[in-house]
């Protein structure tokens, strides 16, 4: 009876939740860091098209906020297996739901915030060249944000086999 | 549909006239072979393919290949890693284009020292 309470029926539903949510809302933000980029980066190529290689950073580090979320999702999926091989806890469901939420909602912070910094940035390097440098710097710490929700849900991870 | 014609029409001669006046010029390059190379150079492309395969394959491989050879079952050490490796290749993407852009004004600088 204890079992059936701690391993009750809906419980792989927040797990399947947290790939879900892992998925889609990391894709959310990295598909909006690499159009809002992308569109800085075609109004820079039309006059400077040499600067366009430098330019393709913030989609580059759009595509690394989609692999932490395809990590997380990876990760949550090899540990679900169907009921008569493993029992799953609703401990664990919730565990999976908030690793998946962590990942994805900061993903969606880091590319929201790579998109907008990746367009202006872009914008002015074409004018000041100087300012690369810390346009790369500005970038990388709004990656950063995604890089936090990826470790706090490894640590979380690491719970599932208690 | 009237001031569509009549501008049309008016296109139509001027095209005529400007094939017919210049076109004496431009005739004897038609045998000329005309400058058909890229213009992003080939190299650029390579290293942009390079580095999509590289970003596409890269860190789910090596989640795959090291979870049961290097970590030996442990997921959160081989997820690591694998985000490890995504960072890897936009590091060394930053230092491509870095490396890229110095090497093109150092070309400039040599020909602005040339035409002096």
């Amino acid at each position: 009876m204890a079992d059936v309470e701690l391993t009750p029926k809906f419980a792989p539903f927040f797990g399947m939740g947290g790939i879900a949510f892992a998925m889609i809302f990391g894709c959310m933000g990295a598909a909006y860091g690499t159009a809002k980029s992308g569109i800085g980066i075609a109004g820079v190529g039309v006059f400077r098209p040499d600067l366009i290689m430098k330019s393709l950073i913030p989609v580059v580090m759009s595509g690394i906020i989609a692999v932490y979320a395809l990590v997380i999702a990876v990760l949550i999926a090899g540990d679900m297996a169907p009921p008569p091989g493993q029992h799953y806890s609703l401990f664990t469901g919730f565990m999976h739901l908030a690793c998946g939420l962590s990942v994805g909602l900061t993903g969606l912070a880091a590319g929201y915030a790579i998109g907008v910094v990746g367009d202006m940035g872009v914008r002015s390097y074409m004018q000041q060249s100087r300012i690369f440098v810390g346009m790369v710097l500005i970038l990388i710490f709004g990656e950063v944000l995604g890089l936090y929700g990826l470790i706090v849900a490894l640590i979380l991870n690491t719970k599932s086999r208690g | 549909m009237t001031t569509r014609r009549t501008a049309a029409q008016t296109a139509i001669p001027d095209t005529d006239n400007g094939s017919s006046s210049s076109g004496n010029i431009i005739s004897p390059r038609a045998s000329e072979k005309s400058n058909i190379t890229p213009a992003v150079p080939s190299s650029v492309i390579a290293k942009l393919l390079g580095f999509t395969f590289a970003m596409i394959t890269l860190p789910i491989s090596t989640y795959f290949l090291s979870l049961n050879t290097l970590f030996s079952g442990n997921s959160t050490w081989a997820g690591a890693s694998a985000a490890i490796m995504a960072n890897v290749v936009l590091l060394s993407y930053v230092v491509v284009a870095f490396r890229d852009d110095q090497s093109e004004r150092a070309e400039m600088m040599e020909q602005e020292k040339k035409a002096r």
